[in-house]
């Protein structure tokens, strides 16, 4: 055992599988889509990164696999240099872009097997890949269709498999969901599920909330090119918000009644246009208090906290404005 | 690293190459036919119908078809290769995306470029193929003493039009590196391709003209690749070498051009 493997048994460290150090990314024109950014990846894990559009995450992605070139900062993807290994590194990771890209003067089938000679895979070997990574993306039967055939949630699916044929260290998804019907989301979190399951490391985005706090063991919050809070959804939520919501919807001039009410008692409270919400670990005191004061309140809604109110309250503004 | 210029890995462009080439078998067919057809058709009209007039003298003591026939050996591969390198490539590049989701791959955007050369060099080299089987054999048919096709040299006109694709393909690229938007692509044709097509010795010799048009005239690349084909057609001089050796160097000097500023459309 080297010392540099026994230090990490001794500290708990893990290996990163993908590291960034002041990672920025300045477009032609001078605009900076990514203004210095640290993360850490382990071997095994999934890492989303949450944030609203133009948050920089598409940017983030393509720096690493090779879309964007890095204007400053270090980026280490599978333990290479992007920036001196980029051909090693692309050997090493599969890519699920945001936009489909799927060859369509192919059939379902020839996408995988095409993609596979980009890896220099022998050929026994993709067929024997892609029929499996059909399989595993509820694909086989439309494995002689054309693409455009296929519906959106099915496109996802196979970019998944596509992603998936050279074997990758790291699977790198750009908003794999986005444009879903419930139901074919609920079908590509499960894929991603089992890929987790069986140890893959998956670094992801996504606005959605819920999204990142069902696939991803830990995250960032993006906004503005910038990192803005990070861990694990639930230290996120424990670390930024109270446990308990209240949403209050009623006119204007009773909300602005109703707040020197609240804000005595609540941990913290957000005005809104059309609505006030108020985290609280004491919801039922507060909202015996509201009663009481008789304040015309047209809706109430409690619920428990979410990441949707971690982006709320570090940046002011909702994911999906 | 940004302006570096960066050299294609033989391996990367052939799966390039053979992605095309995977898609090309499935409709060659139909593909195929007015490939072969369209040469025929000028030297039916212009061979036959032109040719009447000249029939007496023929030029350089060949017959009117005897003459323009290899020369539209050349202009089809300079059209299948300018076809492939600006419509194509466009719609791989900006419409279908192609490029984008190879170049996520070991294959690099240098190579996607080179690929691309290569499938454009070899579909100018198999319509090629076809059209010189057509005239060996309308030769035989229809003048026996006055052939076509009449000398077995033209067994490397196939290796001479993948270069002459190959040529054209990294000109329309260049092209197609620098444009935004599909119709400027009538630019191209209108100022380029066209003019090569009707002022590089096909239809009449250029080097019988005053000053300066036989001197533009080896300045063009067209120019070259229909004396080629000519001299191959009826057995070649010494002096084929010099319009080969045009074009290599041509080709060799431009093609890093267009890889250079297609990388730098890929990747942002
Ligand atoms: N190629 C580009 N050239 C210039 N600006 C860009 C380019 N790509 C993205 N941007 C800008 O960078 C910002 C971040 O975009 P992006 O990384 O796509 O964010 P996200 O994926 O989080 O929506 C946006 O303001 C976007 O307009
Ligand atoms: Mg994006």
């Amino acid at each position: 055992m080297d010392t540099e493997t026994s230090e990490r048994l001794r500290t708990g460290q893990r290996e990163a599988t993908l590291e960034a150090r002041g990672l920025r990314k300045s477009y032609a024109g001078g605009f900076e889509a990514v203004k210095g950014i640290d993360f850490r990846v382990y071997e095994g894990e999934c890492f989303g990164f949450l944030g609203p559009n133009g948050a920089g995450k598409t940017s983030t992605m393509r720096m690493i696999y090779g879309g964007a070139e890095p204007t400053g900062g270090e980026l280490t993807v599978v333990g290479l240099d992007i920036r001196r290994d980029e051909r090693n590194v692309k050997r090493r990771i599969g890519v699920v872009p945001q936009e489909n890209n799927l060859d369509e003067d192919l059939t379902v089938r020839e996408n995988l097997l095409v993609y596979a000679r980009y890896f220099d895979l022998p050929r026994k070997l993709a067929q024997a890949r892609a029929d499996e990574l059909l399989e595993f993306v509820q694909l086989t039967d439309k494995r002689g269709a054309e693409v455009e055939q296929l519906s959106g949630g099915m496109k996802r699916r196979l970019l998944i498999a596509r992603a998936l044929v050279n074997d990758p260290d790291l699977v790198v998804l750009d908003e794999p969901t986005t444009g879903l019907d419930p139901q074919a989301r609920h079908l590509v979190w499960e894929k991603l599920r089992e890929l987790t399951g069986r140890g893959k490391t998956l670094a992801l985005t996504t606005h959605y909330m819920e999204e990142a706090a069902r696939l991803c063991d830990r995250l960032v919050i993006m906004e503005g090119g910038k990192v803005v809070s990070e861990g694990s959804p639930r230290s996120l939520i424990e670390q930024h918000v109270s446990p308990q919501v209240l949403e209050f919807r009623a006119d204007r001039g009773s909300l602005d009644r109703l707040l020197p009410v609240v804000e005595e008692t609540a941990d913290a409270v957000e005005n809104r246009e059309e609505e006030v919400l108020v985290y609280t670990a004491a919801a039922d005191a507060l909202l015996e208090k509201v009663e009481a004061s008789g304040i015309p309140i047209e809706h109430t809604v409690r619920r428990q906290a979410g990441l949707e109110d971690v982006f709320l309250r570090l940046t002011g503004r909702s994911l999906t404005d | 690293m940004k302006g570096r210029i960066r050299l294609p890995s033989p391996r990367g462009t052939f799966r390039v190459w053979q992605r095309n080439a995977t898609i090309f078998r499935k409709f060659w067919k139909t593909a195929l036919g007015p490939n072969l057809f369209e040469p025929l058709l000028y030297l039916a009209a212009l061979g036959l119908g032109l040719g009447a007039f000249i029939q007496e003298e023929g030029i350089q003591g060949q017959s009117y078809p005897q003459y323009i026939a290899p020369g539209l050996l050349a202009s089809n591969a300079m059209f299948a290769a300018s076809f492939e390198s600006t419509f194509n490539t466009f719609v791989k590049l900006k419409i279908d995306r192609v490029y984008e989701a190879v170049i996520t791959t070991p294959v690099n955007a240098e190579d996607v470029v080179a690929g691309e050369y290569l499938w454009a060099g070899t579909r100018a080299a198999l319509y090629g193929t076809g059209f010189l089987a057509v005239l060996t054999a309308l030769g035989f048919i229809f003048s026996p003493d006055a052939l076509l096709v009449s000398s077995f040299w033209a067994l490397l006109i196939p290796p001479l039009l993948l270069l002459v694709g190959v040529m054209f393909s990294v000109m329309g690229t260049l092209f197609t590196s620098l444009i935004g938007r599909i119709d400027l692509y009538a630019y191209y044709f209108t100022l380029v391709v066209t003019p090569l097509f009707l002022f590089s010795g096909i239809f009449f010799p250029v080097d019988d003209f005053p000053a300066p048009i036989p001197q533009i005239a080896w300045f063009t690349p067209l120019y070259h690749a229909v004396n080629a084909c000519r001299e191959l057609a009826s057995g070649p001089s010494i002096g084929v070498l010099v319009d080969v050796g045009w074009m290599v160097v041509f080709t060799a000097a431009l093609a890093l051009v267009p890889i250079y500023f297609m990388r730098r459309r890929l990747i942002s």
